[in-house]
């Protein structure tokens, strides 16, 4: 599903060059779940950007389901984007003029694979159901992260890349949201990697990984 | 604490300078436009000050009932029977391009308190050889000298004549020379001839026999005449301020969107409303007076580059002389100070609503915003609501009311017309948005640009507006500029029937004229001439007036070229009958003269002729384009041989095969006229256009920078809010939309919201095409014009619409293509 081989990256900082990945091979096959974690500053955003198409390794390949996305130029990395990957933010990054149904569906039809029973399935799961009207700033933090979670879904994703997604929430909202992702995930049977800062949340996930001084030191949970 | 507080609340800035800028940039432009109008009417105000200082509309003159020109035994003669008058000379010396308007007076018999000559020393001075020149400081560049050298200087008048010491008399209007009569005399080589004889306002019960006397009060002054134009500026301005404001107003309330929780920190960490208040009033001051003095050095250099125009405006359309150089009395700048800080603080007013209204317990700042500003739209529709309840009420009264009436009533409607529209604009603009909402439901990446727009409409809306006024306001000066010009060379074309015309002495036209009838390649002459007469009475619909009014007389020689062309507005039985009443003794008059008496073809008027007070009928009334005076037109011989006018000019038929420079040779030899006398008819036109186009250069300048202050208030918007477009687009990167598709959606978004101002202006721009051409030019020159539409113009309306909305989206657009989006992401996060 998601292959990483010897990929680095640096970037150019005022004070110099600052390498942040230093030659990461990573595996993950479709219906696994990885959990990244790291300090602050560790790259784990930046692999997951990487992961995600939004920039481009200096060195090394990403593959997804077998496309090397270095191959791809940038509209057909955006294509890969919203057919095949799910996105989920800490800050939601939800469309603010947009309602509830709508942002739920927009990545579906922005893809043009709009499944109607699948997005009423997915506002009844999320516990949306009767706020479709409502927009985004209307919504609670626990409510906003789960219709993001929701969007990134709705387009039934093989690779669903996940960035602290409970980071902004509360440890009773953040449970709740990171049940209803696993339930999500299994049940889409995508494959799921997610940064995160707690060994809590990481738990449930298949397998985790630490990434130290831009190389990924293997540990299973 | 209240400087804490500011300094506080200026920190803001220090983060978001484009906001600062974006605030100084709309109250520098609102205040320059502004004071540069102001500084042009100031200008010309003092100019009139001067010039009815100097005597013409503010004494009673004496005329010869024979037409013939005055002399001094004429003057005498009455001064010998006791009469209070006193002579005076006037005529022109030409100094390289420039004519100066020679003065002669005797101050010993100029009646009221006039300062002219002095006294004491002075006046001896004054009176007696070399005499004295008297002019304003603004004259001396005409003849080459600065200040210091100026007082007892003798110029050189172009190597022929040598001026009587100069003095400075910085009361006088510009290009004028004022000395003794004898001086001026000898100067203008005049001899016996005096040019007008004066008397103190009602000195004189009746006028001496053989002699007419025109009142003071019958004389325009040229204040009166150019009220209108002045205050056609003064809207401009206005409109020009409003747009300004606009911004300042989406800039202030940028500011306190983004500064609402530290207004609450600093509520609950226990500042007053009212220091807070205080502290944002404060703020306000200290940024108005920084924009005012910025608004007031870029407007008097922009009143310079437009004054040279301005003043060869109103001389050519009200003979007004306005001085080229820029005169600003204190009251100008406390006044543009005064309207600079006014202007803020009703565009800061809303702030300071908010900050006093100021809920401390409240969480979040966008919290119900979009409750928040469907209230604002229901609020922005009732405002237009009344605003055109306002407008259709000045228009039905404007309608009651007899032409040439209702200057004030007519920018009022205007300006109600503006700002029902403005206000309007911004539901109309939701309205469809959610129309488009409901259409593009199946269309995502087109629905979310739709929800987007929606979503940046409370900001936009302003700048919209502004961007709305400018582009109506533009096309409906275009139209009416575009109309008058169409009309105008049409009217050229049929007052300039002959081919040829002689421009002279009236003494060298008279002969000439037997000489000229005489010649084989002539074959037609066509003499006008000019002279005045008393209007006694006029009978019309509306009854019988009597009056004792000075009306210029124009004569013309109705043969076929001249009938089957001249045009004609308005006549009792159609042209030709028209032409042989003229002839029959009947008179045309012109529409000025039409619409201010409100007299029609039938009407009858009484002039005080040589023969005694006759009744004339008006058999038509013909438009009369440029003068600000009314006239009365007869037949040039009866004009000459029963007003005692003089010929004015010869329009000249020629054969095919008549050699032109024959002529003119023969004219120079013969009549020792100047060569440029013969003047071809397509000089005068060349002429006549050439003055037409720089009468509305300030119309132009002001109309295109007004339409610029609204493109300024579009692209200060989007960049006040790119940083949180960027987000929401990064957002979209993220789900897959190419970034192509990305840098075009925000250019896609602000060229529709334009277009659709662009549609709206168009009608907006037609209403005030008409309320100007039937309105306000009618009370502002006298005249009525055609409602003239141009395709062409409202095309590039809506062009400019959206060539104005893409430029100002260019730059957010090229900043989004720049950057990465990745970054993008991550600053949404910060």
């Amino acid at each position: 599903m998601l292959v990483l081989h010897q990929v680095h990256k640096t970037f150019s900082t005022p004070q110099g060059e600052l390498p942040v990945l230093n030659g990461i091979d990573l595996t993950l096959d479709q219906g696994e779940s990885l959990a990244l974690m790291g300090e602050s500053g560790s790259g784990k955003s930046t692999l997951l950007h990487l992961a995600a198409g939004l920039d481009v390794p200096d060195q090394g390949h990403i593959s997804i389901e077998g496309q090397r996305l270095s191959s791809l130029d940038e509209p057909a990395r955006a294509r890969l984007r919203r057919q095949h990957l799910g996105l989920v933010f800490q800050q939601f990054h939800l469309v603010p003029s947009l309602n509830v149904i709508d942002n739920l569906r927009l990545q579906a039809r922005l893809a043009q694979r709009e499944d109607a029973e699948w997005t009423a399935h997915l506002l009844a799961r999320l516990g949306l159901a009767g706020r479709e009207g409502y927009f985004p700033e209307q919504l609670s933090g626990g409510q906003q992260q789960r219709l993001a979670i929701g969007r990134a879904l709705a387009v039934r994703p093989s690779l669903l890349l996940a960035d602290e997604p409970t980071g902004n929430l509360d440890e009773q909202s953040a449970d709740t949201v990171l049940a209803l992702l696993l339930e999500l995930v299994a049940e889409t049977r995508c494959a799921l990697l997610m940064v995160t800062h707690s060994a809590r949340v990481a738990a449930p996930l298949d397998r985790l990984v630490r990434l130290h001084l831009g190389r990924l030191e293997d540990s299973h949970p | 604490m209240i400087w804490r507080v500011l300094v506080t609340l200026l920190a803001h800035y220090r983060r978001h300078p484009g906001q600062l800028a974006m605030l100084l940039l709309g109250l520098w432009v609102a205040s320059a436009l502004w004071s540069s109008v102001q500084a042009v009417n100031a200008t010309a105000k003092d100019s009139y000050a001067r010039a009815n200082a100097l005597f013409s509309a503010e004494v009673d003159q004496l005329t010869r009932r024979d037409g013939q020109p005055l002399t001094r035994e004429d003057y005498l003669t009455l001064r010998r029977a006791g009469l209070p008058v006193s002579p005076m000379l006037e005529g022109t010396l030409e100094v390289g391009e420039v004519r100066l308007t020679l003065i002669g007076i005797d101050p010993l018999t100029l009646p009221n308190d006039n300062a002219l000559g002095g006294d004491g020393a002075a006046l001896t001075a004054f009176l007696t050889p070399p005499w004295q020149t008297q002019l304003a400081p603004e004259t001396l560049d005409i003849l080459g000298l600065s200040r210091r050298e100026a007082p007892g200087a003798t110029p050189d008048v172009n190597g022929r004549h040598q001026l009587p010491p100069l003095a400075l008399r910085p009361d006088l209007p510009p290009d004028t020379l004022v000395m003794d009569i004898a001086a001026a005399a000898e100067l203008l080589e005049s001899g016996n001839t005096l040019t007008q004889l004066v008397t103190a306002p009602e000195a004189l019960s009746a006028p001496p026999d053989g002699y007419r006397l025109s009142r003071a009060a019958t004389l325009a002054s040229p204040e009166q005449l150019t009220d209108s134009f002045h205050l056609n500026l003064t809207a401009l301005a206005l409109l020009s301020l409003v747009v300004g404001l606009f911004i300042v107003q989406a800039a202030l309330g940028l500011a306190m969107e983004q500064r609402l929780t530290t207004l609450r920190t600093l509520r609950a960490l226990g500042v007053p409303a009212t220091t807070l208040i205080l502290a944002i009033l404060l703020e306000l001051l200290v940024f108005g007076v920084l924009g005012a003095a910025l608004g007031l050095a870029s407007g008097i250099w922009l009143a310079g580059q437009l004054l040279p125009d301005v003043a060869t405006t109103l001389s050519s359309l009200y003979q007004a002389d306005v001085q080229r150089s820029l005169v600003l009395p204190w009251h100008y700048w406390l006044g543009s100070l005064a309207i600079t800080l006014g202007g803020l603080l009703l565009a800061g007013s809303g702030v300071l609503w908010r900050a006093a209204r100021l809920n401390v317990l409240a969480l979040g700042q966008s919290q119900a915003w979009r409750r928040g500003y469907q209230r604002q739209l229901t609020r922005m529709s009732q405002g237009g609501v009344a605003a055109a309840v306002i407008a259709l009420g000045l228009v039905l009264w404007l309608g009651r009311l007899p032409p040439g009436q209702g200057v004030m009533a007519s920018f009022g409607f205007v300006a109600a017309l503006l700002l029902g529209s403005a206000l309007f604009l911004p539901p109309l603009i939701n309205a469809v948005l959610r129309l488009l909402q409901r259409l593009l439901h199946r269309r995502p990446l087109a629905h979310w640009a739709v929800a987007d727009s929606q979503l940046q409409l409370p900001r936009l809306s302003l700048a919209m507006m502004a961007l709305l006024i400018a582009l109506a306001t533009n096309l409906g000066v275009s139209s009416m500029v575009g109309g008058f010009r169409l009309t105008f060379l049409d009217w050229l074309d049929q007052r300039l029937a002959a081919p040829l015309y002689i421009n002279a002495e009236s003494s060298t036209l008279a002969p000439m004229l037997d000489w000229l009838e005489a010649q084989p390649e002539i074959t037609e002459t066509l003499p006008t001439a000019r002279g005045d007469v008393d209007l006694l009475a006029v009978d019309s619909k509306g009854g019988e007036d009597t009056t004792r009014e000075r009306i210029a007389l124009f004569g013309i020689t109705p043969s076929p070229t001249i009938t089957n062309r001249w045009p004609l507005l308005d006549t009792q039985e159609g042209r030709s009958a028209a032409w042989a009443a003229l002839s029959a003794g009947s008179v045309f008059i012109n529409e000025q003269m039409a619409v201010a008496k409100q007299l029609a073809p039938g009407d009858t008027l009484t002039l005080d002729t040589p023969q005694g007070a006759t009744r004339f009928t008006i058999a038509a009334v013909y438009p009369d384009y440029g003068n600000p005076r009314q006239q009365i037109v007869v037949p040039t011989e009866a004009l000459v041989q029963r007003f005692g006018g003089e010929i004015a000019s010869i329009g000249l038929v020629a054969t095919e095969g008549a050699e032109r420079q024959a002529l003119r040779q023969a004219l120079v030899d013969r009549f020792d006229v100047a060569p440029d006398a013969l003047v071809d008819q397509q000089e005068i036109k060349r002429l006549a256009t050439q003055i037409f186009e720089r009468t509305f250069t300030i119309t132009r300048a002001l109309n295109g920078l007004t339409l610029g202050v609204a493109a300024l208030a579009l692209f200060a918007t989007l960049l006040a809010q790119a940083r949180e477009r960027q987000r929401q687009l990064a957002s979209l990167w993220a789900l897959g939309v190419p970034r192509n598709t990305l840098t075009q959606l925000p250019l896609y978004q602000l060229g529709g919201l334009a277009l659709l101002t662009g549609v709206v202006a168009i009608p907006l721009g037609i209403a005030i095409t008409w309320t100007l051409v039937a309105i306000i030019n009618v009370a502002a020159f006298g005249w009525r014009l055609p409602l003239y539409l141009f395709p062409w113009d409202i095309f590039i309306t809506l062009l400019t619409a959206v060539g104005v909305a893409l430029a100002a989206a260019a730059l957010p657009s090229l900043q989004l293509w720049r950057s990465s989006p990745q970054a993008m992401l991550n600053k949404g996060a910060a």
